[in-house]
């Protein structure tokens, strides 16, 4: 077991883990922070997105011990005006694949306020949704200061 | 990660390096570690010794592709390389020197059979599914080179730096035969620490995949034109990154049945690349 | 009153006569067009949950003690155990128990594909269990291995009897025709993939069993585990409130389930099996494989006469055979009409139900054929399909049928053909494509639903229904609201409890809107009739707001109970539609982008526009993938998968999407319970792979027979037009 210090949505907090555990799993299992899902555990799928002093990484095969930088989960999204973008959309079926979605989503617009098609396309091409809401997200990122 | 017990430790200079699996952004390595095709009892975080930013034609191994993706003052084949590899997270994620040395998405390999690459005496892919392998240098082994960034640099005329040399990026690389299965010549402890661009007239690189993004290259053409001289080099074709004197030589290529497809497609997308040198 | 009567159930074209309790459901049809609140677009209720990462998915719940299950599966594609040592297993810390093969239903003793299941074990961690398994001594008898569906029909390997149908006399038909196409068509096997994997936790309370569960249908989970360990169905709860896709593949407990029950029960402590991605690959079902000979005959003036199809399933280890054929049968009117079916029994993984089993696949094969028959005949695609319209269902009439609408409206998106013919280049081509759809989507009883509302004037569904992420609970809130004349937003659904609400039925084969829909009105209908008979006592007017008459109540509450009733007796109901797909091709590499795809469906009144434009877009995305680049493989040595990760089996991301317009033609069928309402979950996936094929080989002469259409397949197709001097449209009407 090793020491270990996250910072996660603006807390501090000090872990145990072995050396090896997953940013993913230290999230879910030891901070109880759910809205972050693993779908396919080996950085195929984008399902696990997080941001990393906010820029979109993969949580599922970060190691947690070598995380430099603060990072935001889905939880730490609540209030962004993209929630309510993609609920006004409808840009969420089963909504596995969301939480990961609208991470990204929060990246990009912070860097680019007003992407245009392409560039939502290139930017959440990381991000899988087998249920096929891509169009509906492309139309939430694009609408999304309301 | 199924083995307790793993030491990971983080130089602060390359002096401290004494074994060890080496990993930056873990793109690779993570997965590679987790599906045991990658056994390590010490990790070695070289963050911070591995250099990263351009400055004057040098990029530090340690850049992250999404860096060199946005870096205008790079030749186009390494930025589209970049913009065309993997997905934006992985981009943020990984760096150059990683990505260079990333291994095969063979599926035999990757599944772990005992193939010529994992020490066996056998390709399975040969007389197995074998669509997505090489064309070139196929005899042995069939995997193919999975590397956009690779092509791109091979075709630029990168030389690298590493902790214990400088060398062409082409000599990195190597043919697996009988006796030495590596694909790469780097030594146990030796770090890619730098990779030197010359000046370049003109470059591109197209990439086919089956789907528009996050794919690894069914078939990737680089060229440039560097020094008066126009350098081709492809991914997805070979076991390592393939370069070509001319589209003639794809001729010459040794698909197996049903990799027969990346021959025409590979030919189109050269002379397009050649082309839009100008 | 209710009665007991013997109606036809169907799910995913398969048909059972059943019989049932139903009620009366005396409730006229709305009219058509959209009402105050169904037929008006409606953002989903729990999508603020879902967004924020707030829901809790069976993948994340965690009971107290919980332990983790991993299985152990045979790497041989056909096997026996001949030997099995648990011990090591049990010696690995962090073991509770172990389970050998035939100690929990699904662990086998013989392995007839390589991912069958056949021993497990429970621990603290997963890594535990994992390291747990791989300890596990076992000795196997590798058998013989058979992996071609041809060689399998061969040998007579058959999961069950060939299928066969015919009607007319197809022989003479095609020998007096004036014109003969035939063709082979193939399709791939194809992952459903969800981004969820397979799951149950299990954990007994007493003598009662509780199962945590990413399902597609809570009350067979209930009853198929129920039968299986010998239990009251009542003493198996089933709980199912957010589940990360199904697609087909999550309608039974599978052997997770039935794992996670036994460890259970041996270690007191609640366990959770999951399947890992990898094991999403080999272990939780596939769309089969087909192989599909094609004849069609017609005459010049482009009335078909006569087809025939030989249709191979290859379902695998087990499974059932579904309806390839059935596009064939149903879609055109056609008197002379002969199919033969086989289900080949394969060392492979046994397939599942996936969105439009058989039609989807079947319905390429088909409409590839007409496309070239139009060819043929020099008779423009649309004009060929709409002459040969069938008025009933192989002489059943149907409940509703508007294709020839879908086909009007689809007329403005195939006029473009000309506009975008005429923006082909010299490396790339365009051109358009069509193809029509049929499928089945009327759902069936029973299903069931309460209501309940107090003197707030609030409302709450009550339901043991799931929702899938298609949003049927915002399109019962909707129904429930309308029907009550109260604001949507006064309205909540309950749902995913055994427990905790009546039978609803199975969320697969386009059924949960025809199904429950219909049952939440009538509950909704029996608490307004109450609500307006207190008003009436009151001296009030009937048509009182509920608002006020409810106000009155103070803890009292109108409890409200519907039924979903039988289908019409005596006719068909089924779904229809049209796709008509832009697509440029680059001729020099065969890369295909497809740019425009006009989606047409008759599904009867759409509850929720908004809704059913995501599910038509699904359908769409979810077919590009099957069209171009997924493909599960197998190593032809050992029949193990070789693709069991999602960068080699790729599913289509963002970069990857048309242009989709979505149109509706939204007409209710009046046949077909209070509603009208057909299911749209599979229409949209059935046309898209035929439309894109038609309209490659509208743009560059090129027909492709194989899905996947792989740069292999296009330049092959490609050089083959080549080589017969063909390029651009070939029936230029």
């Amino acid at each position: 077991m090793s020491e270990l210090r996250l910072t996660v949505n603006g807390g501090e907090h000090v872990l145990d883990a072995p050396v090896g555990t997953s940013l993913a799993h230290v999230l879910r299992e030891e901070l109880g922070l759910t809205g972050t899902k693993i779908a396919c555990n080996e950085g195929h799928c984008g399902a696990c997105t997080v941001q990393v002093d906010g820029e979109p990484q993969l949580s599922c095969i970060t190691l947690a011990h070598t995380v430099e930088g603060e990072v935001t989960t889905i939880e730490g999204l609540r209030e962004h005006p993209l929630v309510e973008a993609f609920v006004r959309a409808d840009a969420v079926q089963c909504g596995f694949c969301t939480p990961g979605q609208v991470v990204s989503a929060a990246a990009l617009v912070a860097a680019n306020p007003e992407p245009t098609r392409d560039e939502i396309r290139h930017a959440m091409a990381g991000n899988i949704c087998r249920c096929g809401t891509y169009p509906k997200i492309e139309e939430a990122i694009l609408s999304w200061q309301g | 990660m199924r083995r307790a017990g793993v030491e990971l430790l983080r130089p602060s200079s390359l002096e401290e390096l004494d074994g060890g699996v080496f990993v930056h952004g873990g793109t690779e390595v993570v997965p590679l570690l987790r599906e045991g095709l990658l056994v390590a009892e010490q990790l070695v975080d070289v963050r911070g010794v591995v250099p990263r930013g351009v400055r004057n034609g040098v990029i530090g191994a340690g850049t992250t592709l999404a860096e060199l993706e946005a870096d205008s003052s790079i030749p186009e084949a390494l930025r589209e390389a970049c913009r065309l590899a993997a997905s934006p997270q992985l981009r943020n994620m990984g760096s150059l020197g990683g990505n260079l040395l990333q291994a095969t998405r063979c599926w035999y390999w990757r599944l772990d059979y005992p193939c010529r690459l994992h020490g066996g005496d056998r390709c399975h892919a040969r007389d197995g599914e074998h669509r997505e392998h090489a064309i070139f240098a196929n005899d042995f082994c069939a995997s193919a080179h999975p590397s956009d960034v690779a092509a791109a640099l091979v075709a630029l005329g990168a030389t690298l730096r590493t902790n214990r040399r400088e060398l062409p990026l082409e000599e990195l690389y190597r043919l697996p035969d009988g006796a030495d299965r590596r694909t790469t010549t780097l030594e146990d402890g030796e770090l890619i620490l730098e990779a030197a661009l010359p000046p370049v007239e003109a470059s591109a690189y197209l990439k086919a995949m089956d789907r528009r993004r996050w794919s690894f290259p069914q078939v990737g053409v680089a060229a440039a034109r560097v020094g008066g001289e126009t350098r081709i080099a492809l991914a997805g074709v070979a076991p390592i990154p393939w370069r070509l004197e001319s589209v003639d030589e794809l001729d010459r290529a040794t698909p197996l049945p049903r990799a027969e497809w990346k021959v025409p497609l590979a030919r189109a997308l050269v002379r397009r690349a050649l082309s839009a040198l100008g | 009153m209710a009665r007991l009567i013997r109606t036809e159930k169907e799910v995913e074209g398969r048909f059972e006569e059943v019989w049932i309790v139903v009620e009366e459901d005396p409730l006229e049809q709305w009219p058509e067009g959209a009402r105050s609140v169904v037929g008006r677009p409606a953002p989903r209720q729990d999508g603020p949950l879902r967004v924020r990462g707030e829901a809790r998915y069976t993948a994340d719940i965690k009971l107290p003690g919980m332990l983790h299950a991993a299985v152990l599966r045979s790497p041989h594609a056909h096997a026996k155990v001949r030997r099995i040592d648990l011990a090591p297993a049990l010696a690995v810390p962090g073991v509770r128990a172990a389970l050998g093969p035939g100690e929990a239903h699904g662990l086998e003793e013989e392995a007839g594909w390589a991912g069958a299941p056949v021993a497990a074990v429970a621990a603290d961690t997963f890594a535990q269990a994992r390291a747990a398994v791989e300890a596990i001594d076992v000795e196997w008898g590798e058998l013989e291995v058979v992996l071609d569906p041809e060689e399998a029909i061969r040998r007579g390997h058959l999961t069950g009897e060939a299928r066969r149908s015919e009607r007319g006399d197809v022989d003479r038909a095609f020998a007096e025709a004036d014109v003969v196409v035939e063709g082979t068509y193939r399709t791939q096997t194809v992952l459903h993939n969800s981004l969820e994997t397979h799951q149950a936790i299990c954990e007994w309370q007493g003598d009662a069993l509780h199962v945590y569960i990413s399902t597609q249908y809570i009350w067979g989970i209930r009853q198929e585990v129920a039968e299986t360990l010998g239990l009251p169905e009542d003493k198996v709860r089933v709980i199912c409130e957010f589940m990360g896709g199904g697609f087909g593949a999550k309608n039974g407990p599978d052997e997770y389930t039935f794992v996670a029950a036994e460890l259970a029960k041996r270690t007191g402590c609640p366990v959770r099996c999951a399947l890992t991605r990898r094991e999403e690959h080999t272990s939780a079902g596939n769309r089969n494989s087909t192989i599909q000979r094609l004849r069609a005959a017609a005459r010049s003036d482009g009335t078909i006469v006569a087809l025939e199809g030989e249709f191979i399933n290859s379902v695998g280890w087990s499974g059932w055979s579904s309806p390839t054929e059935g596009p064939m049968r149903a879609l055109y009117a056609c008197e002379n009409v002969r199919t033969v079916t086989h289900a080949a029994q394969l060392n492979t993984p046994p397939m599942k139900a996936f969105r439009a089993p058989g039609f989807a696949e079947g319905t390429f094969g088909l409409e590839c054929l007409i496309e070239d028959l139009a060819a043929r005949l020099e008779i423009d695609p649309l004009e060929l399909r709409r002459s040969n319209y069938a008025e009933s269902n192989e002489g059943t009439p149907y409940s509703s049928k508007n294709l020839e609408k879908c086909y009007r409206l689809a007329e403005p998106h195939w006029e473009r053909r000309h506009e975008v013919r005429a923006r082909s280049g010299t490396v790339w081509k365009r051109g358009v494509g069509m193809a029509s759809q049929i499928w089945y989507g009327g759902g069936g009883p029973p299903s069931y639903a309460w209501i309940r509302l107090g003197s707030d004037g609030r409302a709450t569904v009550v339901t043991a229904m799931q929702d899938i992420g298609t949003g049927t609970r915002t399109a019962m809130a909707q129904i429930a609201a309308e029907e009550l004349r109260i604001p949507l937003e006064s309205v909540d659904v309950v749902l995913g409890d055994s427990a905790r609400g009546p039978y609803a039925s199975i969320s697969a084969g386009s059924s949960t809107t025809p199904s429950m829909g219909p049952a939440v009105r009538a509950a909704a209908a029996d608490a307004r009739e109450q609500i307006e008979d207190i008003a009436e006592q009151r001296g009030l007017p009937r048509d009182t707001p509920v608002a006020e008459v409810v106000g009155l109540l103070e803890e009292a509450q109108i409890l409200g109970r519907g039924a979903r009733g039988p289908n019409p007796t005596g006719m068909s109901v089924l779904t229809f539609g049209v796709h008509v797909v832009e697509v440029a091709v680059d001729v020099e590499t065969g890369e295909v982008r497809v740019e425009r795809v006009a989606a047409i469906h008759d599904v009867g009144r759409i509850i929720n526009p908004l809704g059913a434009s995501s599910q038509v877009e699904g359908g769409v995305i979810q077919g590009i993938g099957h069209t171009f680049s997924e493909n599960r493989l197998l190593d032809p040595e050992t029949g193990r998968v070789l693709t069991t990760s999602l960068d080699a089996y790729r599913m289509p991301t963002i970069a990857d999407v048309p242009e989709i317009v979505c149109e509706f033609v939204d007409k209710p069928d009046e046949h077909l319970t209070n509603l009208g309402s057909k299911g749209l979950g599979e229409p949209p996936i059935v046309p898209i792979a035929a439309a894109i094929a038609n309209a490659i080989r509208d743009a560059t002469g090129a027909e492709v027979h194989e899905l996947p259409i792989s740069r292999e397949e296009m330049l092959r197709a490609l050089e083959a037009a080549n080589a017969k001097g063909r390029r651009g449209a070939p029936a230029a009407v």
